[in-house]
Formats: structure tokens, sequence, C-alpha cells
């Protein structure tokens, strides 16, 4: 199984690989020159013009790319402003007869967090054709990382604690369980992990611990990158069962996690148990929304009335008796059909 | 002997939601065009579900010569159909959060945008963030603002060099919004052809003109979504319908579509004209993008739970807008973000009184309890003065709107009663002095005993018995300081309302509505508003709160 991964490319940025080409999460695909803060440089008073008239004898105009030495302005007799290293320039000062230009930083490097084979090269994407399981979430924060799987907890519905959490974990991706709080967040990326992929998280922690991170990070105590996944729904939600399972048998595999973009890949696996909506009788279902969030069971049968629920919401109806014991009745919209998938 | 052949005339009415898709049969019965049949379902399900579910509906209702024969007649059946389609990505790049970028934000999102990047100089990042930032973005389009007219701010110059240092050659077209001097220097920053000059939404300090921006935005996003298709797209058909129902009532109509992603409001004259805005993020799903959404909707609802648990279910309507809620808790958390997301395209007002306000969407118009859809409509819009309120609770004002033009008016008008759910009339009044009487107002009806006069504190929301198809007179006496939003010139003021699922709502909590600063004092007042307006209308017991 393949899919196609899509990593745009900056404006300005270099290609360093072609079609063909196979890459690995850490290699370098393109490179790029990110502007540094702005400088001012005069040129009305090198050119002897007032400011205003200076103006007219700029030979780019704001936005422009230029290389070191490049000429920036010129008064056609023989008097020339040149730019002292690579910039672009973003304006001129009527007033004080100085532009502003943003240095372009040293080369720095597109790394495409995946391993795959590229397959298009686009003005503004490459695209990697990747050889593995893709797993999409409902929500997730942070950058691209990729690392090895580790399972960390011992069932689906568990809360992944901060003590799970060691020097064995630095550079790995973490399967958790059903939540984990926003001090389990803060530890893992303390420890150098990677990443973690959770069935659900409480909103507010994970609001809280962004929050706390975009702090540390404006202090500079926070280095490297760090990704969460949530892949059933948003609170304390289980992971289904046999989605769990397939965690497991993939435990040590390499994958990499986009964080914001709630998507995962596992690389070299087999897929991931599918998902469809519209259930049918005898299957198995994951339920989403209390107050069955996140567990999974079977489809008895579908109503043939609409069902009022508690909610006094009306809706198509179907009775699923849950892994728990229990048995429901619980709206069809809100019940995923699962592939069955070994456990254990 | 041959059996005659028998014969059904139906159409069938779609709209295809971006989370539920909903479908309606209208069917002649008994000479008259009714609506026989209506399904919702999520818009993943297909359209073989929904045509079963409609067939399931149809089976049993149909003429006996006909069962069997239902999947073929829908099969056969005319197609009215429209869809929501995906909003483009703009980039805003302005002077000022408050001034520029404010104004150009709003004209942006009331066009339809999505604004996936909302950047102002005086938003504390460095030049270098600022450039990556933008240089990153993957949009359909730019929008740039600031200065104030008469006047060559540089920082505003600024602003446009950015987006023309971080935007790749054929990256899509931008629009200057800013200093009408400064236009011409923009233009030279781009390409040529790529810059359209607009007139400034914020030309000086005191003055907001977001119009030609908010007008020439629209055209953009309907360039950009291809033109063959808007005939069919809900964003237009609501409005078109809306406007139809203006011309053959002569009432000003406020319409409003709450979706899951995004949200449209339509005004109609009776004269035919619409203004429409859609606000791409507007629908329920962006509740959750709204600055402290959760603190307020937990503070508005009284009984959906903490903060932390509604910001959890706030996220659920992001990320599984096709799910229902199940519990009480739940729909009051949804039944709330409706509120403040109506709020939201209501911040400016609703440009005067209207005579008809009409949900539709499916949290408005499939709300379990008919009260529940009038709390929405009343706090969301605050129309002020005598209101009638309905739903559109078959989903058939998008689809209609889809007809070519000379039919969206018969199809309005043929489907009659059956194209609107009442709720009823609300008076709603603002101002008024504190534990004093608001307004007092007297119900006649022909050959039944006055009621009233009713008085109304401020902050107390009524009910009064007003069932469906009935009409009545009242009386309203506004008191102290309390009126429909213009000057008051009569103490005494006649209106003709109408009935419905809910009656006669008399509200005088004020615009906005003020809430008690205690939390047990709020939970019990909003109990109170609450169970005034569900409270079932045929008991024929007035409902004080």
């Amino acid at each position: 199984m393949s899919v196609v991964h899509r990593i745009p490319l900056p404006v300005g940025a270099t290609p360093m690989v072609e079609v063909g080409h196979v890459v690995e999460p850490s290699e370098v695909l393109a490179t790029r020159r990110t502007p540094r803060g702005g400088q001012a440089i005069a040129v009305a008073a090198p050119l002897r013009r007032s400011a205003v008239d200076a103006a007219a004898c700029l030979t780019v105009r704001p936005g422009t790319f230029l290389d070191a030495g490049a000429t920036l302005a010129d008064n056609g007799r023989g008097r020339v402003v040149r730019v002292p290293e690579s910039c672009i320039l973003l304006g001129y000062d009527r007033d004080d007869g100085s532009a502003l230009i943003a240095p372009l930083s040293g080369s720095q490097p597109v790394v495409g967090h995946v391993r795959g084979e590229v397959v298009a090269m686009e003005p503004d994407a490459i695209e990697v054709r990747v050889s593995g399981a893709l797993v999409g979430g409902v929500g997730g924060t942070g950058n691209a990382v990729h690392g090895e799987l580790r399972v960390a907890v011992h069932d689906p519905a568990a809360e992944l604690r901060a003590s799970a959490i060691d020097v064995g974990a630095t550079g790995r991706i973490l399967v958790g369980g059903s939540r984990a709080s926003a001090e389990t967040l803060t530890r893992a990326r303390a420890m150098g992990v990677a990443g973690i992929v959770l069935g659900g998280v409480l909103d507010k922690e994970l609001r809280d611990f962004e929050a706390t991170q975009v702090r540390r990070r404006e202090l500079g105590v926070v280095r490297g990158d760090f990704a969460v996944i949530l892949l059933e729904g948003y609170g304390k939600v289980g992971f289904d069962p046999g989605l769990f399972a397939w965690f497991q048998r993939h435990d040590g595999r390499l994958a990499s996690l986009f964080g914001a973009d709630a998507r995962l890949y596992v690389y070299d696996a087999e897929p991931a148990p599918a998902r469809r909506m519209l259930a049918r009788s005898g299957e198995r279902v994951i339920a989403h929304r209390r107050p069955h969030a996140g567990l999974a069971g079977e489809l008895i049968r579908v109503l043939d009335r609409p069902h009022a629920f508690g909610s006094g919401v009306v809706g198509r109806a179907a009775v699923v008796r849950f892994d728990d014991g229990r048995t429901a009745i619980v709206p069809l919209a809100n019940l995923e059909a699962t592939e069955a998938f070994p456990v254990g | 002997m041959s059996q005659p052949r028998v014969r059904a005339e139906m159409a069938v009415l779609i709209d295809v939601g971006s989370a539920w898709a909903k479908a309606g049969v209208i069917g002649q019965v008994g000479g008259r065009w009714r609506l026989v049949a209506h399904a919702t379902q999520p818009t993943a399900w297909g359209s073989a579900a929904l045509r079963a579910a409609l067939v399931d509906q149809l089976a049993s209702a149909v003429d006996a010569r006909l069962t069997g024969q239902v999947d073929q007649l829908l099969a056969d059946a005319r197609r009215i159909e429209c869809h929501t389609a995906i909003p483009p990505r703009l980039a805003i790049v302005a002077v000022s959060r408050e001034l520029s970028g404010s104004a150009a934000r709003r004209a942006a999102e009331a066009a339809g945008w999505h604004v996936v990047e909302f950047m102002t100089l005086d938003d504390g990042r460095d030049l270098a963030d600022r450039l990556a930032t933008l240089q990153a973005a993957e949009v359909s389009a730019w929008l740039i603002a600031g200065g104030f007219d008469g006047a060559r701010s540089p920082r505003a110059l600024e602003a446009a060099a950015l987006v023309a240092a971080a935007r790749r050659q054929g990256g899509g077209p931008v629009v200057w919004a800013g200093s009408a001097d400064l236009g011409p220097d923009v233009v030279e920053l781009f390409e040529p052809g790529v810059v359209a000059t607009v007139a400034n939404p914020r030309p000086d300090a005191r003055r907001d003109e977001p119009g030609p921006l908010r007008d020439h935005l629209v055209a953009l996003l309907r360039d950009e979504v291809a033109v063959t298709e808007e005939t069919h797209l809900a964003s237009s058909t609501f409005g078109r319908a809306v406007g139809a129902l203006a011309t053959l009532s002569g009432l000003r109509i406020l319409g409003v579509d709450l979706g899951a992603r995004s949200a449209v409001r339509v005004l109609a004259e009776p004269d035919g004209s619409v203004a429409s805005r859609v606000r791409a993020r507007g629908g329920l799903a962006g509740t959750v993008l709204v600055s402290g959404a959760a603190a307020r909707v937990a503070r508005l609802a009284g009984d959906a739970g903490d903060e932390s648990a509604v910001a959890d279910v706030l996220q659920t309507l992001r990320a599984r807008p096709t799910t229902l809620p199940q519990t009480v808790e739940e729909l009051s958390a949804t039944q709330t973000a409706a509120r403040v997301q109506l709020a939201a395209m209501f911040d400016e007002g609703t440009d005067g009184s209207v005579d008809l306000v009409i949900g539709a969407g499916r949290t408005l118009a499939a709300a379990p309890y008919p009260g529940q859809a009038a709390r929405m409509l009343l706090d969301g819009v605050r129309p002020l003065g005598v209101t009638q309120l309905a739903v559109d609770a078959g989903a058939v004002l998008g689809p209609l709107g889809s007809l070519p033009d000379d039919q969206v008016r018969e199809g309005v008008s043929l489907l009659g009663e059956d194209l609107l759910v009442p709720l009823g009339t609300a008076i709603v009044c603002r101002g008024g002095d504190p534990g004093r009487t608001a307004m007092r107002v007297t119900l006649h009806r022909a050959g039944w005993p006055a009621v009233g006069p009713v008085e109304m504190r401020t902050g107390q929301l009524q009910v009064l018995p007003l069932p469906r198809g009935q009409v009545a007179e009242v009386t309203i006496e506004l008191l102290g300081s309390a009126t429909f939003g213009a000057t008051r010139r009569s103490p005494r003021i006649q209106a003709m309302v109408s009935g419905g699922a809910v009656g006669l709502i008399l509200d005088a909590r004020g615009s906005p509505i003020g809430l008690p600063r205690r939390g047990d004092d709020r939970r019990e007042v909003l109990a109170a508003w609450r169970d005034a307006l569900n409270r079932d209308a045929a008991a024929g017991a007035e409902r004080f709160a």
C-alpha cells in the first residue's frame, strides 16, 4: 500500500532532489534562505539626492530578491547603491531616504520527514510516494516528526501516565491510550519524545500544553519538535481495540507524524483497520460522542423507525452491544463500522 | 382489459451540505403540491441511502396502485438540487489589527472567504517570522489593507511589500484595500493585471465603509468557485428563495442558514432586492475558533457542563460535524454554540426591524423542540420589535432557489403552508429600567376574551398561547426607557401577530441580553427562560420566566 505525501516548498526554496529519488525522513529535500530582521540602507545620501527624488532612482521594486552586490539604486550619473548581502527589498522611506531590506540567512534545510520515492516536483511542492499505512486523526498539534513507534499502554482505554515515560521513549512516537494530561505531554516533550498518538485528549489540557510551549519557546527554553495526534475524539476517548491491536503489531516500526495535519504514516505496514460510515447489522462499530465515545462493539440491528434520544434529537438509530457488556441505542450517525482485526 | 396507468407528479428537492444532506419529495396531493417525504442524513452516507430513506417513507403513504413503483418514480422525478462549496482561502496583511485589519477581515468573512492567514504589522512578530509565514501560506488570493486616504503611510506600503516578497509569481489575485494614494505604488509591486484596487474600508479613523470591499470580494469568490456552479450554490440559492418569498408576501425577511461549516445571512425586501453575506467559518464547526468560545458557551448555556466539557463538545462539532448530540448537555452546548455564531453574524445589528426571521440548517430547523429553535433565533438575532419566527424544517428553500429565475417564485408559492414551519411571533424590546415594567401587552382575538394587559418586567420572557393558523391583534405599551430600537413616536403600538408552534413570545430581556453575575443566579434565570419557551404551547397556560 502506498500514499502520496505532499511537502509544500516555501517561496525561494531550491530543490535538492529529482523525480525518482528515494528519500529518508531526515533527508534534506530542498534548501531555503529565510529572511532575517529588517535593516535600513541609506539611498538618498549616497546618490546626492533628496529623499523624495531618490525614490525614482530605485532600480528594483519592493518584494524583489537581490544577490549580494546587486544594484539597489542608480542616479544615472555614476552613483550607485548596492546591497551588501543577499536580501529582499521591503520598502523605501521617502522621509529619511533609506531602503528597508531583509537580509537572507544562510542556507537552511527543508526536511520532508517522510520515507519514500519522489514522484513529482512542482514549483510549490514535492510529492513523495510513501510505502506504508496512513492513519488519519481528528485533530492534533505540533510539527512534523519521525521516530519508531512504541506502544506505551497495555489497554486501549488506559490513560497515558507521566510515569510511563522514561529515557527509553526518547526520539520515539508513543502510542498512548484514552487520554494524556498536560503534565504528561510536558514530561514527554522534556524527555525528548518525538510524538504521541492518542485516542483522545481533553481540549483544555491540549490548549494548556500548547500555551506553555509557546511561552517556553518565546523564552528559548524549548527546542526540537514534538507532535500529538488524536485518532478518535476530544475528551477521554479510548482507541478502537482493533486499531490498538494494529499498533501493537507494528510496535518498533518507523513512523512519521504530522501533528497539525493529523496524519500518521507507518512504514512497511499493512493497512490500518478501515473505517466506514453507515454501519450495518453484524458489523464491528466504534461510537463517537458522549456517552459512548470511544466504545467498540457489535451493531445488533438498525431500528426501522427514527428514534428520539435522551437529548430529544430524533434520528436513525442502531442497537449496539458494546464490548464492556452494555447494550445501548446509539444514533447511526455516531457509529463507524470498523474492520475486524485480530486482537492480541 | 388493461389496467389504467397511474401517474404521480413529484419532484425531489435536495440540499447537499458539507456535513448533512437533506432531501424532500413534493407531490400532488388532492390537487395541491405538498411536501410528502423528508429525510436528513450525513452527506457521506451517499445518495443511495438518501433515496432509500425517502422510498421507505413514501411506501407506506402512496396510493396503493403505486406500491412497488416508488423507487422508479423517485428515479424519474425531477431533481432540484443545491450544494455547499468549499470556500477558497485568503491571506490578509494589514497595518493595524484594530483598524485596517479588523475592517478587512470582517469584509472578507462576510463575503464568504476562509481567512487562513491574518497578519498585522502590530502583531508583535518579527520580520523574519512574518515573511516565513506568508511564504508558506497556501491561498487563492491576497488582501492588503492599511493607511488612511489622503496619506501615504509607509507602513501600508511595507505591508504590500511583504506580500510582494512572499507571494510567488502567478500566486493568485491581490486586492489592495488601503490608502487610495498608495494604489499606483502597490500596483507596481506585482506583475501586471494582478492587483485590483478597491475603496478603502477605513478611509479615516472614524469611518468604516466595508461595502465596496465586501462586494469586490464576493465577486472574486464567485470567480474562484466557478461561475457555472453558482446557480446551484446553497449560499446563493437560499437568498434567491428568501427574496422570492419577500416579494410574494410583501414582508421584509431575514433568513439565516446555519450550516456545519459556514453560515449565510440574507435580508430580502418586498421589492425583491436581496443582500446576503456568507461567513466561511460561521457554522457550528467554527465556534471553536472564536476566542474564549468554550467559556462563553458554558456561561450562556448554564446546563451544558463546565468549560472543559464544553470545549470538548466544540471540538467535536469541528472534527465530527455529522454526529448527533445524544445527551441533554451536548445538545445544550450545541444550541448555545449556534446562538453564539448567530450573534457573531449580527454583531452590527439587523439593519432595522424585519417582519419575518427564517432559520435554516439542521441545528435550527431540526431542533427537537420548537422553543429551542425560537430561542436560538431570538438570542442570536435579537430582532427588535414585532417579528414572526419560522424555520425551514423541510430544507426546501435552498433547492427551490436553484430553479431558473422565472420558476423560483412559482416554486415558493406552490408549496404554501409546507414551505415553512411557523414558530409564532416575538415582541422584543430593549432598554427598560431594572426591576420595572418594560412593556405592557394586551392580546385581542376575535371571539375570545382579551388576554392581558400582561406586564413584562425588564429581564422577563413570557409566552402566550397562540397556535398555528391563528392571528390576533396586540396592543403594546413601552414604558420607561424601553424601545423597539427606534425613537418612540406613540405610547401605544398596535400590531397584528400570527401564531405558531411556540406562540406569542414577549421578550423584555434587552439587547444584548443581560445575565446575573453570580453563577447560581445565572443558571436559575437561564433555566427559567428555557422552560418558558419549551413548555407545551397547547396547554393554554401562560408561561412566565
